[in-house]
Order: structure tokens, then C-alpha cells, then sequence
């Protein structure tokens, strides 16, 4: 094979993980601008993140094409076929991600339209900013294929979890003191659970990157604890 | 071959001498005008750019001539900058592989953790925002600018600049620089919540002072054992206003430099032990004990500012003795050279992890740094402790776990909040660990601070 085929196939592995990493960041922004809606009542901002949301659709199914091109064409083993399927699986998680900020996107506009709940927007804001945070931190990481930095976001899931959970309760008790906030409180229930669903899709992101790089999945039981599941209640996808 | 720079001068020199010459008048007056015109056009032509278009695969050169070149002092001028500073290179605008980061000054290389020259664009920024004022540099041929968030444990408000750099078909160079606008943005929204929260916190003791003034003035006028009562219950109203100002105002400070990294160093062992004699009177009264667990000097000295430092002990032994049943203990313990993942993380075997109610939660965890050792500080009570839910707000201002006692022993609300702050501003961590009934521990870690330069030969032998 000449040198000139060679250095071809890498480029187009190269692209591929930059338009992952474009991907990433475009969703990074949807969610960043989601929490943001929620927190400033901002209708305008809401109405555009609905609007972006099929050009992310549009990215996934592109890299997806040029992925599977890529496995069909060039045949990769080992190491380029985890990079060509990671990007792929990469993809689909950040599509479910751009899917959830256009979600809380939606409810935002239900939300501007009622008295607000600061207390709560409050709450939201502070795990949205936490989700925004691991979710930056695990696609710097598969940016800079950086596996410790990975390992370090998967490491601390439990700290949203831990979130949600408090604001799951904080909602049930404002609910219970005044039920004329029910409707506002079931959204920003909803709002919780897309975020808690994003941080998941982050500690993802780091697990793709671990196979990515070393073809193996991470050891071990993914550190979390649910009081939900404990109670037998866990929601499942929402 | 000369640089261009001094052909430019040395031909302007020219330039400037002949049509002085000739404008002193004479009969010289016209040639020279037209002497000095043509050596202008020289010069020009001498200075140009060459004009050859240059393939992609020439990227890697160009940045060989940014960095190690003629241009050396160039590059030099560009590290020397505080602000983060790159070039970007771009073929086609459709390759996103292909733009690339040609030349990064120091600053832009540790903002970005990238390498001086070669990173793929994308793997330095993916904000889309950014990635577009980029390529209108780099496509548009027109200087664009840009601010952004990047969210995370230190939030910080960029301006982003780009402009386009001399350009050949099939190859577009820009110029981006980044300025960190996050002092201006900051001061004006902390003015706003420092109103807001101070105006909010002040009205209850205020409201009270009122109310004892209004009474003061009517009923109780000549009623000398009421009077008495309601001065003293006035001077504790006035004592809590006062505590108040002062942390808001101490939080206000730290969290205007919080993103300046302090230098000085801080034993972690001697900070304690001054803490702690400064509480002893404090815990005498309450018959409260200390278990101290501290390594001797030199071991955990941590890079830091020691007054916030001390500010931070000082307000978690504080918040320990005022939870502490009388005659209980609390349990200060220092651990120190422990990896980011073992300060993280607390004992397993833990009675507070195995409760119901009970959990743990980081309320702030640095930046994911390799190879950084941390020196752990732990304060431990033998309090009521708290439920899992209330954690996720701890350190939010003025925030109270709700059923405990007020009055004269609740602080102002704002101690937790200025640990976190400097907790944040020394890239350290805090968590706490907690069961209802099984006490609280409350821990941070600070960096550790790297080995003095000039230490003398026993420092050492003591430490190894």
C-alpha cells in the first residue's frame, strides 16, 4: 500500500473525532443554554435551542454515515475500528444528550409563561452547572484522548445522582406546602430527571473513551447510589 | 537574505532622507521627489511576502519557521504574554481535521492543554460559537470577536478575538487571541447578590432592633428591669448585624480573587494546633475534648494563603463545637501526601456510609490534575448530624438544615460558603460525610506545596 493511501486513511480518522468533538461541543452549548433558559426565564433562548436541535440530529446521522463508509471501505481492525465504532456510539449518546437540553428547552417555555419558583430554579441551576462541568470535562478528555481525566469523571457519577435525589425531595415538600405550584413543580421534575439522564450520558462518554483506548471496559461496578433504587421506585428513562 | 523587517526600515530610512532632501527646495525639488517615490516602491517590492503558494503538507514547516526560526524572538514576544494567544491553520473549510493549531504561546498551551504546535483545533476548543468566529478569519478574511462562559468548577468569561493572517489558496492562517473578561463580569453580578442577600439577612436582626426601640420608647420608658432585658437583647441583635457585615464582606473578597491562585505555604500541623488553642476557651465552656491526629512539622505543608487557611479550620472547628453536645469531642485529623483520588475519597468503612440516612458528598472537587499531591485536613463532630437530602446545599449561602436550633448559637449562614470559596480559590476539595445521629465530618484538601529550593540539608533528612 503506498504511503499516500496510509496517510489518507488516518486523516479521515482524524476527522472523524473532530466532528465528534464539534458534535460535543455543540450539544456542551444546548445543554449550557438549556439550564441557563431555566434559571433566566428566557423564552427567546428556549425557542432558539428547539431550533438548533436538528442540526445536532443531522450531525449524528453524517458521522454515522461516514463511520459505517469507513468500516465498509477501509475494513479497520484493533485500534482504528475502536476509534471508527467509538465515534459512532459517541454520536448516538450526544444526539440522546442534545435530545434531553431540547426537552428541558420545551418545559422552559411552559415555565416562563408561570409565576416563578426561584428556590427551585435555584436548585436546577446548581446541578445543571454540575452536569455541564463532567459533561466539558469527559469530552475534553476524549479530545486530548486523555484516560485519566476520563476515569475521573466516571468515578464521581454519584455526585448527581446525589443532586437529583435532594431535588426530587425539596419538590415533593413544595408541592405538598402549596399545591398551586404542582403544575410548575412536575416540569422542573422532569427538568431534574433530563439532567440526571445528561450526567449519565457523560459518565458514557468516559466509558467509550476507556474502550476506545484500551479495548476494554471499565472494571468494577459504576460507583452510584440511587435512594430510588433503593426503594424500588427507579424511574427509568423519562 | 536580509529580514524583512529591516529591509522595510532601512528602505523607509532612504525614503524619508531623499524626500527631505528634495522638499528643502532647489533645483532638485522634482527628480527627487520622483527618486524618493521610487525607492518607496523598491522597498515595497523588496519587503514582499513570497507569493508561492504553499501546500498543505508545508503547515508543519511554517510552524517550524514560527517557533524555531528566524522568528525566534517573535515566538518569544508571543509566550511572553499573559493573555493565550494562537494561529490557527485551515485548508479547506470543509476539512475539519485539517485546521490546525500552528504556533500557541505558553499561556494558550497550559489554558488549552495543548502542545506548542500541531493540535487539532478542535481538540483545543469546540465551542461552536468560537469555531465560527474562527473560520470567518479564516474564510471570511475578516476579524471577528466572541465571548463566551466555559462553565465548570472556575467559571470564567472569555472575549475571543480572531483575525486573519496573510493567506495563500488552500491555506488560511488566522490569529486568535483570548482575553479573560471575568473581573469586570464578576464584580457586577456579585454587586447585584451581595444587595440582594445583604439586604435580605439584615432585615431580621434590624426588624427586632426596631421593634425594641419602638417599645423603649413607649411602655417600657420607666420600666428599669424591661429596659435592661431588651438593651441586652438589642446588643446581640447588633452583635449577630455586625458578624454578618463581616463575613459577607470577607466573602465578597475572596471571591473577587478567586481565580487568582494564592503562592505563599502553610503548614497544615501548625495551622491546626493555632486554631485550636484559639477555640480552648470556647470548648472549656461546652467541656468539649479535641483528638488531635497530626503529622509532625514539614510533612503537610500545603501551597496556599495561611490566613485562609486558618479562616477555613477556623470555621469548621467552630461549626464542630457548636454541634457537639456538651462533653463530646471533636476529631481534627491531618492526612497528608495523598493523590487527588484518595483525598477524594473517604474511609470505606465509614459507620456514616453503611447508615439509612446517611452519605457523603463532595461540595467541591478540583480540576482533574495528574501527579498532584494534596494534603488532607479532617474535622469530625459527635453531633446530631444531618440527612443525606440537606448535602447538595450545604455550602449555598445561608442556607440552614431545617429543625436546627436558632438563636444565639446559629452563625451567620455564611461559613460554609467562605470555606468553599477558598477551598475553590486554592484548587482544593471539600466533601462531607454525614448520618443523622452518627455526627458529620467535614473535609478539605489543599494542593501540596512543591519542595522549597533553598531548604536546608536537615529539612530534608527529616522529611525522608
Amino acid at each position: 500500500m503506498s504511503e499516500h493511501t496510509l496517510k489518507f486513511y488516518g486523516d479521515e480518522l482524524a476527522q472523524l473525532k473532530a466532528e465528534v468533538s464539534r458534535m460535543g461541543g455543540m450539544v456542551e452549548a444546548q445543554v449550557e443554554d438549556a439550564v441557563a433558559c431555566i434559571t433566566r426565564r428566557d423564552a427567546d433562548l428556549a425557542q432558539s435551542i428547539v431550533g438548533r436541535d436538528p442540526k445536532i440530529d443531522e450531525m449524528q446521522r453524517d458521522i454515522e454515515k461516514k463511520a459505517i463508509k469507513m468500516i465498509a471501505l477501509r475494513q479497520p481492525v484493533a485500534q482504528d475500528l475502536r476509534r471508527t465504532v467509538a465515534a459512532l456510539k459517541l454520536a448516538w449518546n450526544l444526539e440522546r444528550t442534545g435530545d434531553q437540553a431540547k426537552n428541558i428547552a420545551k418545559r422552559a417555555l411552559i415555565l416562563a409563561e408561570v409565576e416563578p419558583i426561584t428556590p427551585m430554579t435555584r436548585a436546577i441551576d446548581r446541578m445543571g452547572r454540575l452536569v455541564v462541568a463532567r459533561l466539558k470535562e469527559s469530552l475534553d478528555a476524549y479530545a486530548a484522548s486523555d484516560l485519566e481525566r476520563g476515569l475521573a469523571v466516571w468515578r464521581a457519577d454519584d455526585d448527581v445522582d446525589e443532586h437529583y435525589n435532594s431535588l426530587f425531595r425539596e419538590l415533593l415538600t413544595y408541592m405538598m406546602s402549596d399545591p398551586r405550584t404542582i403544575g410548575a413543580c412536575a416540569h422542573l421534575l422532569f427538568i431534574g430527571k433530563n439532567l440526571e439522564r445528561i450526567g449519565d450520558h457523560a459518565t458514557n462518554v468516559s466509558e467509550i473513551l476507556h474502550y476506545e483506548v484500551t479495548g476494554e471496559e471499565i472494571d468494577g461496578e459504576r460507583p452510584r447510589w440511587s435512594s430510588l433504587e433503593a426503594e424500588g421506585l427507579d424511574g427509568g428513562d423519562v | 537574505m536580509f529580514p524583512t523587517s529591516r529591509i522595510l526600515a532601512l528602505g523607509f530610512a532612504s525614503v524619508v532622507i531623499v524626500a527631505v532632501l528634495s522638499a528643502s527646495g532647489g533645483p532638485w525639488a522634482a527628480p527627487g521627489l520622483i527618486a524618493a517615490f521610487g525607492l518607496f516602491l523598491a522597498t515595497l517590492w523588496l519587503a514582499r511576502e513570497p507569493s508561492d503558494p504553499k501546500p498543505a503538507r508545508e503547515v508543519s514547516e511554517q510552524a517550524e519557521t514560527l517557533s524555531h526560526g528566524q522568528d525566534n524572538s517573535y515566538a518569544a514576544a508571543l509566550d511572553a504574554m499573559a493573555d493565550p494567544v494562537f494561529i490557527v491553520s485551515g485548508a479547506e473549510p470543509d476539512d475539519l481535521a485539517g485546521r490546525r493549531v500552528v504556533f500557541a504561546n505558553l499561556a494558550a498551551q497550559s489554558l488549552l492543554r495543548i502542545p506548542k504546535e500541531g493540535a487539532l483545533l478542535l481538540s483545543a476548543v469546540r465551542r461552536p460559537e468560537v469555531l465560527e468566529t474562527i473560520d470567518t478569519a479564516l474564510y471570511g478574511v475578516a476579524s471577528a470577536s466572541v465571548t463566551f462562559e466555559t462553565g465548570g468548577a472556575q467559571n470564567r468569561f472569555w472575549r475571543v478575538r480572531a483575525s486573519p493572517l496573510a493567506s495563500s489558496p488552500g491555506q488560511s492562517l488566522g490569529l486568535v487571541e483570548m482575553r479573560d473578561e471575568t473581573d469586570a463580569r464578576r464584580n457586577e453580578r456579585m454587586r447585584a447578590d451581595f444587595m440582594a442577600n445583604a439586604s435580605h439577612e439584615l432585615r431580621t436582626p434590624l426588624a427586632s432592633l426596631t421593634g425594641f426601640i419602638e417599645t423603649l420608647r413607649g411602655h417600657a420608658r420607666e420600666d428599669e428591669n424591661a429596659r435592661d432585658r431588651f438593651l441586652s437583647i438589642m446588643a446581640v441583635q447588633a452583635d449577630r448585624m455586625s458578624r454578618l457585615i463581616d463575613d459577607l464582606m470577607s466573602l465578597t473578597r475572596i471571591e473577587s480573587n478567586e481565580h487568582i491562585r494564592p503562592q505563599g505555604r502553610c503548614d497544615l500541623s501548625l495551622a491546626v494546633n493555632d486554631v485550636v488553642d484559639a477555640v480552648a476557651m470556647m470548648a472549656l465552656e461546652k467541656k468539649v475534648t479535641f483528638a488531635l491526629d497530626l503529622p509532625p512539622r514539614d510533612l503537610a505543608v500545603a501551597l496556599g494563603d495561611r490566613d485562609q487557611i486558618l479562616q477555613v479550620i477556623q470555621n469548621l472547628i467552630d461549626n464542630a463545637l457548636k454541634y457537639t453536645p456538651i462533653g463530646g469531642e471533636v476529631v481534627v485529623r491531618v492526612r497528608s501526601g495523598l493523590k487527588l483520588e484518595a483525598a477524594a475519597a473517604s474511609d470505606v468503612h465509614s459507620p456514616r456510609l453503611a447508615a439509612l440516612e446517611g452519605g457523603r458528598l463532595s461540595l467541591v472537587s478540583p480540576d482533574h490534575t495528574a501527579d498532584e499531591i494534596f494534603h488532607r485536613i479532617e474535622v469530625g463532630d459527635s453531633g446530631p448530624g444531618m440527612e443525606r437530602r440537606h448535602l447538595p446545599r450545604l455550602s449555598e449561602r445561608f442556607y440552614r438544615v431545617e429543625g436546627q436550633k436558632s438563636g444565639e448559637k446559629s452563625g451567620t449562614g455564611l461559613g460554609l460558603a467562605i470555606v468553599k470559596h477558598i477551598v475553590n480559590r486554592h484548587r482544593g476539595g471539600l466533601w462531607v460525610e454525614t448520618a443523622p445521629s452518627a455526627g458529620s465530618v467535614f473535609a478539605v484538601y489543599f494542593p501540596a506545596a512543591p519542595a522549597k529550593a533553598d531548604a536546608s540539608p536537615v529539612t530534608v533528612t527529616k522529611a525522608s
